[in-house]
């Protein structure tokens, strides 16, 4: 340390061999860097890069945990094309995206424009409205199991309408799907509430009063104003709504293991369904590396619209 | 807002009626996001016969708080809680150690290489777990790791997302504070530990709460890689006891349910602020 001391001091008298002196010391210290970074950098090459590469590999092959996995081209890739289970797992997935997403989106956005109000107890209400976001996955979906019983919470205070006493919320093909996105919409909205009000609150108090002066109405100014200006976060809460719906797993998992007859088994269940049970890896990651290339497409274009947005802006 | 939005709509019987309508809107709201909430802790104090009856027991008729000493006793709740703690410690402060470490070293020092190693750290943040689901499970088998502490922790003992966070967090320490430590002689790893550590604290509780959460919650990752009963976590032996062929003993379930939220809550409640963040930052992960 003391004679890297010295060589900054006599740094500022000569220069010619004294630079590379510096230069030579800024390296030595880059050693520290390297070695700060190296834990982290070796253990995601073991255990994010190398399991990439590998899962693009496991996908041409024929791998069985138990089998060494034999090279077979695209096979695994052609067979998803007529593979049934996978055609149904899309429909089943777009639906629960398209019923998860929308709604999410605007009934979020409504709640969040209501939260930037002033009324009294806002706080403790925005509180409050926070609580599904406390619990696990797994809870929810427990919890949602219990109160969807043919003769639950959910039967009792629908019977009025329904006039049934039993409703099979989680037994019917055509219920159930509709059943596990409201549970979806139940637990995600308050999360997309703290998003838009974070954003909404961005948004400079000016611009209304301006828009006022030159007569426009409430809605122009949400059209005009808001929903423009709101452009970043709308993107994110797009991509992030659309990314997380598209992996969905474990709602369907706890709750309806798929059924009834897979009108519940997204791509994310398949992919369990044949790694873990039917121990068919090579398809299981020929699966994972079409979510790959969905879910990296949704994300550059998030990446994209925002630098387009950044420099729009100037 | 309001106000200088609707000057016209200075009318008071108007506004009146758009602060009930307000009131009325946030009040079905709130009503529709806590009676499941509600449900849980009560149906946790009900009697078993009294689940599923008609009319719904908003309040439980016989208290029975002995549900949660029972459902200990019915399925081992305890080591599976144990489990779970001792995993999201761990990965808690491997991440908050091993982040930090990395992002002060992209951000303060500079090395051949160092753009490539972030732009990988970059990419990592958006490779989503699904697709690793099945490789990284090979990789596990392969290392022996299954059913072990080693095949639970290790695999998200570090996190991508947390070294870029931690990196831009580190960029904003002023070089002369480092430089001083260095004068006096004070060695590159003891800025480390001793001031730029410190100086994280912030970020670095968002990131803990972030990386805590992850890990309470985790279900598919232990789901997989345990299938030993002593070795569950949390999540995965609540789900096993809900299996098709079990009899749900649904005052149990939500007992349980219970227990396993309080620990968020207990972090809620207790470090707010940091937890909305790192809520809303654990969304941003993806």
């Amino acid at each position: 340390m003391a004679q890297q001391q010295v060589s900054l001091r006599a740094d500022t008298k000569r220069s010619g061999i004294q630079t590379a002196l510096r230069h030579n010391l800024i390296f030595r210290r880059g050693i520290y860097g390297i070695l700060f970074i190296a834990p982290a950098m070796i253990f995601f090459l073991v255990f994010n890069l190398y399991p990439m590469v590998n899962g693009f590999y496991l996908s041409l092959t024929n791998y069985t945990l138990l089998r060494p996995p034999r090279f077979i081209g695209l096979g695994n890739f052609i067979g998803l094309a007529s593979n049934t289970q996978f055609i149904n797992g899309l429909k089943v997935t777009g639906l629960f995206v398209l019923g998860t997403t929308i709604p999410k989106w605007i009934l979020s956005l409504g709640l969040a424009l209501l939260f930037i109000r002033q009324f009294r107890g806002r706080e403790t209400f925005k509180v409050i409205y926070f609580t599904p976001t406390l619990l696990s996955g797994v809870v929810i979906s427990l919890v949602w199991k219990l109160l969807l019983h043919p003769s639950g919470l959910v039967s009792a205070l629908a019977q009025p309408f329904t006039g049934k006493s039993e409703v099979f919320w989680l037994a019917h093909s055509s219920i159930t799907p509709i059943a596990l996105i409201a549970v979806d919409n139940w637990a995600g909205i308050p999360f997309y509430i703290i998003i838009w009000i974070a954003g909404l609150v961005g948004i400079p108090r000016e611009f209304y009063e301006a828009s006022l002066i030159d007569g426009a109405g409430r809605w122009q100014a949400f059209w005009r104003i808001t929903l423009p200006l709101l452009r970043p976060t709308t993107l994110f809460v797009i991509v992030i709504s659309t990314i997380g719906s598209f992996q969905a797993f474990s709602l369907q998992y706890i709750m309806t293991r798929g059924g009834p007859s897979n009108v519940t088994t997204t791509i994310a269940l398949l992919v369990y369904n044949y790694g873990f049970n039917y121990f068919r890896m090579g398809v299981a990651a020929a699966m994972s590396v079409f979510m790959f290339a969905v879910i990296i497409t949704l994300t550059l274009i998030q990446i994209r619209s925002v630098r387009a947005e950044e420099t729009s802006y100037t | 807002m309001r106000k200088t939005l609707s000057p016209g709509l200075s009318n008071y019987s108007t506004r009146t009626l758009k602060l009930v309508l307000l009131y009325a809107i946030v009040v079905v709201g709130l009503m529709f996001f806590c009676i499941p909430v509600y449900y849980m802790i009560t149906t946790s104090f009900k009697g078993e016969w009294e689940v599923i009856a008609i009319p719904i027991h908003w309040i439980p008729q016989e208290f029975k708080p002995s549900n949660y000493t029972e459902a200990f006793k019915i399925a081992p709740f305890a080591r599976y809680f144990y489990n779970s703690v001792l995993v999201a410690v761990v990965v808690v402060f491997t991440t908050l150690f091993f982040s930090a470490l990395a992002g002060y070293g992209f951000a303060k020092y500079s090395f051949p290489g160092q753009r490539i190693c972030f732009l990988f750290v970059l990419s990592t943040i958006m490779i989503p777990f699904q697709v690793l689901l099945i490789p990284l499970y090979v990789v596990v088998y392969s290392l022996g790791w299954t059913n072990s502490y080693a095949g639970l922790i290790i695999p998200g003992a570090i996190s991508a997302f947390g070294v870029f966070m931690m990196r831009q967090f580190c960029l904003t320490l002023p070089n002369e504070l480092l430089d001083a430590a260095r004068i006096d002689g004070c060695s590159e790893i003891g800025i480390f530990l001793r001031i730029v550590l410190p100086l994280l604290k912030p970020p670095l509780a968002s990131l803990a709460i972030l990386t805590f959460l992850g890990s309470w919650n985790n279900f598919l990752w232990p789901l997989i890689v345990v299938n030993k009963s002593h070795l569950f976590t949390l999540p995965v032996g609540m789900t096993v006891f809900t299996q098709p062929l079990r009899a749900p003993y649904w005052t149990y379930i939500m007992a349980v349910s219970t227990v396993a939220t309080l620990p968020v809550v207990l972090v809620f409640v207790t470090l707010q602020r940091y937890f909305i963040q790192g809520v809303v930052l654990s969304g941003m992960r993806g």
